[in-house]
């Protein structure tokens, strides 16, 4: 049995990332638009016959910049393997979420401020409700999850050999950082229509807690199996392992990055379902405040921009160093 | 448990929160040991100024409906808070009837009307 080295890790990464984004792309984001259905974009509500009018431009542009964003994320892939450059494969793939993630925040931000200028006013419901964060969080699995970041970091020091410390620390920061944002997720929320209160209500706990089950899995506990794997395969075996250790950090890191596509997948078809037919955030005002679609939880935005900051800088600092 | 704010009330929003609250509360809808999300919560929730929702939780603690425990939050204390005077239990109503008297209705209708909305109470109270 052969050994998985730099390289086929590499390549087996662009192998798990690459079907989720055409997955993503089919199912997901190409109709992106119209997942509130035909009388809102990007859920913002439009006047009907908007589809027949300026919305086909509209519709366009949104095409238009995912095409791009995918053109340009395919021929960055097509350089990796046509000069076989594969330890670029982590710059490449974090450079996509980089541009990708502002691009979709932006073409929103774009839309609301160009589509909905007055958003109607409507009565709001308030769920007198308790949200703790031990409902939401289990305080065991992230003090375990603390633990293993520790045991990593003592087997990589004290391996005695030399290990790239920059992909450790890129792992724990993307890892340790998630925990944070799940308490900022607790407390996040948006306003409730007064209009079916209940389903809105429903929908926002279910989204609540598929938001954290899925970063928990791909951000906290996929990045912690690698960091445990590799410091493990470090610090506790030979130089040359038996494949079979390598194999298993693989398998196993394969694994939970297959259970997180489930979920999100599965989680986003339910979202679907049970928001399809509801009045999206956003798309109207409470009577004393502005329509809001991403919450009202100020603690969410400080922390994204602070993890997703720190992985930004991360992932430029051999670019900025390879530059100067 | 939902407690709705209309686009075309009149009251500040503090006083929207605390009449609901009482609202749940004369229903039986929040009985006595319940606790009521934190002040950040409902501010978040809603999207208003901590101080808000602060003033309005203050002014239910106030009047005892609510006892507020540090750790625990607001805890629902009571449906008879302590004792008010009877000519300050009434003012309330006094200025209900006469906004009722200067809307146009007669008396018999005004009757009518607190009859129909303390059955509605009593009854919402008594599903519980």
């Amino acid at each position: 049995m052969s050994t998985p080295n730099a390289v086929g890790m590499d390549i087996f990464t662009i192998c798990l990332i690459v079907p989720v984004l055409v997955y993503a792309l089919v199912k997901q984001l190409w109709n992106l638009p119209l997942q509130n259905g035909p009388g809102y974009f990007m859920g913002v509500e439009v006047p009907a016959g908007f589809y027949d009018g300026s919305g086909k431009s509209w519709m366009a542009g949104f095409h238009a910049m995912v095409a791009a964003l995918y053109g340009v994320c395919g021929a960055g892939l097509a350089a990796i393997v046509a000069t076989r450059r594969w330890e670029m494969t982590p710059t490449w793939a974090g450079g996509f979420a980089l541009v990708f993630v502002p691009a979709m925040f932006g073409f929103h931000a774009w839309t609301r401020h160009k589509l909905s200028v007055d958003p109607p006013v409507r009565p709001v419901a308030l769920a007198l409700t308790t949200r703790r964060y031990s409902d939401y969080i289990s305080w065991p699995m992230e003090a375990l999850a603390v633990a293993l970041v520790g045991l990593s970091w003592w087997l990589l020091l004290h391996g005695g050999r030399h290990f790239d410390w920059r992909s450790a620390l890129l792992m724990s920061w993307v890892a340790l950082g998630v925990i944070p944002g799940k308490m900022a997720m607790v407390r996040m929320s948006w306003p409730l229509p007064a209009e079916r209160a209940e389903e809105h209500f429903r929908l926002q706990e279910v989204s609540r807690r598929f938001w954290m089950r899925l970063s928990g899995i791909i951000f906290e506990w996929y990045m912690l199996v690698i960091l445990l794997g590799v410091a493990v395969l470090h610090g506790l075996l030979p130089v040359h392992p038996a494949a079979v250790w390598r194999w298993l950090v693989v398998g196993s890191g394969f694994a939970v990055w297959g259970y997180g596509m489930i979920v999100m997948f599965g989680g986003m078809r339910q979202m679907k379902a049970m928001g399809g037919d509801l009045r999206p955030a956003g798309s109207w005002k409470t009577p004393f405040g502005r329509a809001s679609c991403f919450g009202t939880g100020r603690a969410f935005l400080v922390w994204f921009a602070i993890w997703f900051g720190g992985i930004l800088a991360f992932n430029l600092y051999p670019l900025c160093k390879a530059w100067l | 448990m939902f407690l709705t704010l209309q686009d075309n009330d009149k009251r500040p929003i503090y006083q929207q929160i605390t009449d609901g609250i009482k609202d749940l509360i004369a229903r039986g809808e929040l009985r006595e040991g319940m606790t009521l999300p934190s002040v950040r919560q409902v501010a978040g929730d809603l999207g208003v100024n901590l101080n808000t929702v602060a003033v309005a939780y203050r002014q239910l603690q106030d009047e005892g409906f609510v006892t507020v425990r540090h750790g625990t939050g607001a805890v629902i204390s009571s449906r008879s808070p302590h004792p008010m005077e009877q000519a300050e239990l009434y003012k309330p109503l006094r200025t209900a009837l006469t906004q009722l008297v200067l809307s146009g209705l007669t008396g018999r209708e005004i009757v009518e009307t607190v009859r129909e909305q303390l059955a509605q109470l009593q009854q919402k109270g008594s599903t519980r």
